[in-house]
């Protein structure tokens, strides 16, 4: 009745129209995953067969002296730390600590997108606390919603500001002796700088992720990212330094409950020359430039 | 047999057999066939005409019936289930136990309280009859005894009523509990008071039961209010009733969605197809799909929508305003889409394009600089004004100043002109009384000429008041490109005619025009730029400025980019571009201009070579002063007046670049930090830049092209603009817009510029296709045009640089500005602002926008800006235009402040001090001029200065040994001495103060005019608590100015001294409680005070023993404190205070001053110490306003400090 031809396009046509039936009927579920960003998407249970991601943090060239802080704008700071140092570039032989390392992308084992997984948020607390007029830890990872408990062990007034981009600025007064505070943020960003106002040597930075795979360097340099589901990730190492901070990448092969290895390298020349002002060479801001 | 059939046959008469009659005996059954055929089926087809041909809607709404239905049965399942969903959550339930436990607690209290007002209502029910009837009878009796006259009546009636009071009427009380009736005997006196004893504790009762349901009540009030705000759809109910409307009693009339306002004659019947334009749900296109919700929309998916911006139809009720006075269209019409849409040919009013669909704002709010919402037709207002097509377009709302100087002028001299009738006529008519015969007449005439005087006086008072409004009008007058008297001393002669050539060549995105005649016209074209170069150049000042030395490059790049620069200006080339759009990109200027003449101009943009006296139409020399003993000096305060002739001058150059109030090293710096970026290269023979042939027909050019519209230009000051007035342009019948030689390719819909590639090729001969053309490529409609027209007669509108966005925007402008007759809008109906708080802020805005405001503030909520942001081509970003900066990406708090609450925040008297001049100088402080650098006084000519304002000019031409005037307020912001970016003076006229004061008043709805209370002494002991609060714990003192010049140094906050002058005590208390709320991103924290009931207390844990016994709220104690701050006080403050120990006076003086010192960070503490000590020295700790200034450089390294750690 048809030609052979005819045929082949009615088939063609029959095939295509079930196909986009099928995709138009399976649609609004996978978009509603990627709208509604940490509600909903598939939950992620362990299998495992979950691997880690161990490396080190090293600092190639000499190091950026730690500078001694002037705190005599607050003599509780003076008398509680006299010897205050920044804290930017913290290296001991070679090896660099308060680096900020995490999963920034990537595909299961599965094929499937990590973005499109949600993590568990634990309802533990981070902490941050305000000691000797300075910020412990330096850089700290937290989950999405996850609450961050904010002491005050100093024996003067601090504000808490965060200064996030895509999450509400808060700044809230502490004063000596008060209760804790507690603080959410609902949407990954990374990194929050957190600062006070009051003693504007204060200086810290909160990551937030949607997934539990970060890690910040400890002195030796090392860190681990543990319970990672097997699959391929671009893993950031990222230091503070510029306006936006410097950023390292590299893709790892996780296997099976195996472990994969990322060694990072920052340096000198990471240091001078940020990576937003590189952008742009009419503007740069000689102020920022410095450390 | 065979012969028989003949004679029978012939015996048969034979008749003739008559012919048969075509008419009657032809069948016309074919013909009825066909008639009946065709009149049924003309009767079917004009039934089916009159059912849905002439009505298409009718299957629409069928159609939209038919998808509405079924996208609200998909949700309705949803929205049953939210509502289920909210009222399980743990919050809810919480909040639903708590006032259950509330009302449960009450519920004996409640029902013992019911109990007892039932009780005493039954008494009184018993009581009130017996009670009304007796007072009944007794005000009747009374009545009669005050109207009786005569004894007898008077005493017979008065026997009568105190019978009746004391008459016994029996009342039957019911008793407590169920026991029987007690019958009661009382008089009217009893009766009385047992009435009012019931009916007060009936109130008393029914009170102690609203007070004991008042918590459930409020509980409950916050559970259903919580659901409320999580419910996101409409509840299950309504989803049903629409339903039921939309299945079983749809309207399918035009009269049930037709809006008709009889007021007006507005009758739209737009609502009969877009029946989802109104809906109570936010209807999407992809709801109505024809596939069901959720699949792809088709044509009439898109019609069905709800309006987009709902908050629109809020404030232009559709009842009132109908559909089409904004869109466009035609309402009436119902046969066919084209027809109602209005796009079929000869309709006046056709449907704006989506694009466009903002000109009908532009209708009816064309006075408005600013319309909230209208962002297409915002832009469009800010390119009219910002890419100078004001220059040679008159459009009459941007037209105030020029309009009214006009105006001005006009009044003037006819004032004048009657002042001297008037005198001829006093003179007459005092001569005439001379001779008078009689007295009457005499004393009449006399009269006569006293009057006449008297009117005189009047009218020269009146001339004294334009005068001072033409003063004004002439400041705030500006112009939209340089300069051109200055071209000589400004610019390198190599440049003009490169520049004249292409100006988008050498400054991508400039403003200025592409002349294209100049190319185009081949030869001729070379021949006319030279002459206007040529003109240009001979018609100068010719003279030179204060010579300079170098500065220092790269703190001129540091202070570019801190001072606010960039708010306007943009930095960078290709896609590297940074700064605001408003004005020029400043990259090359190295390769055209002179360094002296730059480093002048960013000293104080306003100071102008020499003044302009628009009677003489000329400028002033040096001599038009001495000829008068005067000084050749010339200010908008003192001297804006003519020595020859008293006119008010010229005396500010005409630009809305304000006064940095920069030292003279600092320009130096900046002037070398631009000149550093590109150098000149040489240029070709320039001989004819000197040619005095020349300038005949160049001064024919300029003319002809109507340069002085955006510049001053010697000889051109009293030009009028060369440009169609474009104020009812879009109004222009179409037959009256020039397509010329390419009518043909507009109606056929070929687009020689491919302005659409996207859209489906299409007719472009109509408004929008004309403006958007001409926008884009003014020369296309000369295509095909003889050369050798008149000049006249040529097309001579050069190309503007626009972006898409920017096309658009202005051919929106254009398209909605219809004026009174050309609108579809009755005038009745325009926005004229009904009060003068509406008033005002239409006024501001078109000040707040001519000098770029937002720029550096952000002024309102949800502030959109168009800047540079890393790119080639503009973008908009949220805020203000510094917050592009990637500098201030983690220092808000070092951005100027947000003014969306300017007019509540600040007191309007102080407002006014402030913008005349930021510096906040105070009466007889000297002006003085500290370098933010401390570079090599030595090689600055500053170190000899000069007496303020004298021109120290041996010739006036040549002052290259000259230097600059000094300047007062040099180098500090008044209240923010911390921040990098300075506030510029902008050298407001009075008129332009008053406006923008008002401006921010009305936006914050301030009472007009403002009178402060008086605040409340403070007790010793008030004053002590809040010293303490202010010590101990809140650290107030830790960032906000103190006066003590090391602390100041680091301070980032404002005075507390400057409070009961600047700001307002309401204000002042809600942003102690909740500064984010005001302004987002402040330094200033949030949680100093917590609620403690209906008060606010310090929250800190351990508050002083004084503080804590202290049962007013601190909050407002604070307030008071702060506006009741003295100097004393304040040093009285800092010595109790840990927070801002006086460091200074224990270091020692260390590290001695050699240039610019950044220093280690250790170094930098004692540095500042340092310079505080020596400021302080100094100023001898006089005022305020000079420590502030004296420690500007210390202040400087605070925002370094706060990057670098």
């Amino acid at each position: 009745m048809f030609s052979k031809r005819a045929r082949l396009w009615l088939g063609l046509i029959a095939t295509l129209s079930l196909l986009s039936l099928a995709s138009s009927c399976g649609g609004p579920k996978t978009e509603d995953n990627t709208n509604t960003g940490d509600k909903s998407g598939k939950a992620y249970t362990p299998k495992g067969d979950e691997g880690t991601v161990t490396g080190k943090v090293s600092y190639t060239g000499a190091a950026p002296e730690a500078k001694k802080i002037d705190t005599s704008a607050d003599a509780a700071c003076t008398s509680k730390s006299p010897n205050l140092t920044t804290e930017d570039w913290v290296v001991k032989d070679g090896k660099l600590a308060n680096t900020y390392v995490y999963i920034k992308d990537g595909t299961l084992a599965d094929g499937s997108k990590i973005g499109d997984w949600t993590f568990e948020t634990p309802s533990t607390p981070a902490t941050l606390d305000q000691n000797g007029c300075h910020y412990k830890p330096h850089v700290l990872g937290v989950m999405v919603n996850q609450p961050i408990t904010i002491t005050n062990s100093d024996p003067t007034t601090h504000n808490i500001h965060f200064t996030p981009k895509s999450n509400p600025d808060w700044n809230q007064s502490q004063p000596n002796g008060a209760a804790p505070l507690t603080h959410k943020l609902a949407r990954a960003e990374v990194l929050v700088p957190v600062k006070c106002n009051q003693h504007p040597w204060m200086k810290s930075y909160v990551g937030v992720t949607k997934h539990p795979f970060f890690a910040v360097s400890a002195e030796d340099g090392s860190f681990t990212l543990k319970g990672v589901p097997p699959g391929k990730y671009t893993v950031v190492a990222w230091h503070e330094g510029g306006a936006n901070g410097t950023e390292k990448t590299m893709e790892v092969t996780v296997p099976a409950k195996g472990a994969a290895t990322a060694d990072f390298s920052f340096g000198a020349t990471a240091q001078g020359q940020p990576s937003s002002l590189q952008m742009l060479p009419a503007i740069e801001f000689p102020m920022l430039g410095k450390h | 047999m065979a012969e028989t059939p003949e004679p029978i046959e012939s015996l048969v008469k034979k008749e003739a057999e008559p012919q048969r009659d075509p008419i009657v005996s032809r069948s016309t059954s074919a013909i009825l066939l066909i008639c009946t055929l065709l009149l049924m089926f003309s009767a079917g087809w004009a039934l089916y005409d009159e059912g849905f041909g002439q009505r298409p809607w009718r299957g629409m709404q069928q159609q939209f019936t038919k998808r509405y239905v079924a996208y609200l049965k998909s949700i309705r399942k949803d929205a049953g289930k939210s509502e289920a969903e909210v009222k399980e959550t743990p919050e809810y339930q919480q909040l639903d136990e708590e006032a259950k436990t509330a009302l449960d607690m009450v519920k004996t209290d409640l029902a013992e309280k019911d109990r007892r007002v039932r009780q005493i209502q039954a008494k009184l029910d018993a009581v009130t009859e017996p009670f009304q009837n007796q007072r009944g009878k007794i005000v009747v009796i009374t009545y009669k005894l005050e109207t009786s006259h005569g004894g007898f009546w008077q005493r017979r009636f008065q026997s009568q009523l105190d019978a009746k009071k004391k008459e016994q009427v029996a009342v039957d009380l019911p008793a407590e509990g169920d026991g029987k009736p007690a019958r009661q005997k009382m008089d009217f006196a009893q009766l009385e008071q047992t009435f009012n004893e019931l009916r007060d504790q009936k109130a008393k009762v029914l009170g102690e039961k609203a007070e004991l349901l008042k918590e459930p009540t409020e509980l409950a009030k916050k559970r259903d209010e919580y659901l409320k705000n999580h419910v996101s759809l409409l509840p299950q109910k309504s989803i049903d009733d629409l339903i039921r409307k939309n299945e079983d009693s749809f309207d399918y009339t035009i009269l049930g969605h037709q809006i008709n306002v009889n007021q007006f004659g507005i009758v739209d019947r737009c609502e009969i197809c877009h029946l989802g334009t109104r809906e109570s749900l936010t209807i999407k296109a992809s709801d109505m799909a024809p596939g069901g919700p959720g699949k792809k929309p088709d044509d009439l998916a898109n019609a069905f929508v709800s309006h987009p911006r709902k908050e629109l139809l809020q404030i232009h009720n559709p009842e009132k305003f109908g559909c089409s006075a904004c869109h466009g269209g035609n309402g009436r019409a119902t046969t066919s889409v084209v027809k109602a849409h209005g796009q079929n040919p000869f309709w006046l009013h056709p449907l704006f394009h989506k694009e466009n669909a903002e000109a009908g704002c532009q209708m009816c709010h064309a006075n408005d600089r600013v319309t909230q919402g209208a962002d297409t037709l915002n832009l469009g207002k800010d390119l009219f004004y910002q890419r100078g097509c004001v220059g040679c377009h008159r459009m009459e709302a941007f037209d105030r100043e020029g309009d009214a100087l006009t105006n001005a002028r006009q009044m003037i001299s006819q004032l004048q002109e009657q002042i001297g009738a008037n005198e001829r006529q006093a003179k007459q008519d005092t001569d005439a009384s001379a001779n008078a015969g009689d007295d009457t007449e005499v004393q009449r005439l006399l009269a006569h000429a006293d009057s006449l005087r008297v009117t005189n006086s009047q009218l020269a008072a009146r001339i004294d008041e334009l005068n001072l409004q033409t003063r004004y009008l002439q400041q705030d007058q500006k112009k939209v490109g340089p300069n051109l008297k200055d071209v000589r001393l400004k610019l390198r002669k190599e440049w003009i005619p490169a520049w004249l050539k292409d100006p988008q060549a050498f400054r991508p995105g400039t403003k200025m025009p592409t002349f294209w005649r100049f190319t185009e016209d081949g030869e001729e074209g070379a021949e006319d730029l030279k002459a206007v170069a040529a003109y240009l150049w001979q018609q100068s000042f010719d003279g030179k400025v204060p010579a300079q030395q170098q500065g220092d490059k790269n703190h001129g790049k540091e202070l570019f980019e801190s001072r606010g620069c960039l708010a306007c200006h943009s930095i960078g080339e290709d896609d590297n571009k940074m700064g605001g759009t408003f004005a020029a990109n400043l990259t090359k200027v190295g390769e055209k201009d002179n360094y002296d003449y730059i480093v002048r101009w960013i000293y104080n943009p306003r100071e102008r070579w020499a003044p302009y006296c628009p009677k003489e139409h000329r400028d002033l020399t040096p001599e038009d002063y001495s000829k008068h003993g005067l000084p050749f000096l010339f200010d908008t305060e003192l001297h804006s007046k003519c020595p020859n002739d008293g006119a008010e001058l010229q005396v500010q150059n005409m630009t809305v670049m304000p006064n940095l109030r920069l030292s003279e090293q600092d320009a130096r710096d900046i002037a070398t930090y631009l000149f550093s970026l590109s150098s000149p290269t040489p240029g070709a023979d320039l001989s004819f830049m000197d040619d005095p042939k020349l300038v005949e027909d160049g001064k024919a050019e300029i003319k002809q092209y109507g340069c002085a519209g955006c510049h001053e230009i010697k000889g051109f000051e009293e030009e009028q603009r060369i440009g169609k007035e474009l104020t009812t342009e879009g109004a222009t019948p179409l037959e009256r817009l020039d397509f010329a030689l390419i009518t043909q390719d507009a109606e056929y819909g070929r687009d020689p510029l491919k302005l659409h590639p996207k859209d489906k090729e299409q007719e472009w001969y109509n408004h929008r296709g004309f403006f958007e053309h001409k926008l884009a490529e003014p020369k296309i409609y000369d295509t095909g045009k003889s050369r050798y027209l008149e000049p006249k007669d040529r097309l001579r509108m050069p190309k503007p640089f626009l972006t898409e966005e920017w096309r658009t925007s202005l051919t929106t402008l254009l398209l909605g500005s219809l004026g009174a007759e050309g609108a579809n809008v009755p005038a009745a109906l325009f926005y004229s602002p009904p009060d003068q708080r509406r008033q005002d802020i239409q006024n501001g805005w078109w000040v707040i926008k001519k000098y770029n405001c937002m720029g550096c503030h952000v002024l309102q909520p949800g502030q959109r800006v168009s800047v540079y942001n890393n790119s080639a081509e503009p973008t908009m970003i949220s805020g203000a235009g510094l917050y592009s900066l990637p500098f201030y990406s983690g220092l808000k708090e070092f951005l100027p402040p947000q003014l969306t609450s300017e007019g509540a925040r600040v007191d309007p008297d102080w407002l006014m001090k402030f913008l005349k001049d930021p510096s906040l100088m105070q009466a007889g402080e000297k002006p003085a001029q500290p370098s933010s650098s401390s570079a090599a006084p030595a090689a600055s000519p500053s170190s000899s200065p000069a007496s303020v304002g004298a021109r120290p000019a041996a010739s006036a031409n040549d002052q290259s040994g000259g230097r600059l005037i000094s300047q007062p307020g040099a180098n500090r912001n008044g209240v923010r001495p911390y921040l990098q970016v300075h506030m510029p003076t902008f050298n407001f006229s009075p008129n332009e103060l008053r406006v923008l004061v008002r401006f921010f008043m009305a936006v914050s709805s301030q009472n007009d005019p403002y009178i402060k209370d008086p605040m409340d002494p403070m007790t010793e002991s008030e004053k002590s608590i809040a010293r303490n609060i202010f010590v101990s714990g809140t650290p107030c003192l830790k960032c906000h100015i103190t006066g003590e010049p090391a602390h100041d140094a680091k301070a980032i906050a404002p005075n507390f001294l400057l409070a009961s002058q600047r700001l307002k005590p309401e204000w002042t208390f809600r942003w102690l409680l909740d500064p984010a709320q005001i302004a987002p991103g402040t330094a200033m924290p949030t949680g100093l005070f917590k609620k403690d009931q209906d008060r606010w207390v310090v929250n800190l844990p351990n508050p002083p023993s004084d503080v804590s016994s202290y049962h007013g709220d601190h909050a407002r104690l604070l307030v008071r404190y702060m506006f009741l701050m003295t100097p004393d006080e304040q040093r009285r403050l800092l010595s109790a205070s840990p927070a801002a120990p006086p460091a200074a006076a224990t270091q020692p003086q260390t590290s001695p001053k050699t240039g610019r010192n950044y220093g280690t960070p250790t170094s930098r503490g004692s540095d500042r110490v340092d310079l505080a000590k020596r400021a302080r020295r100094k100023a001898g700790l006089r005022t305020l306003a000079q420590l502030r200034h004296a420690h500007r450089i210390a202040r400087k390294q605070l925002i370094d400090s706060s990057k670098q750690y």
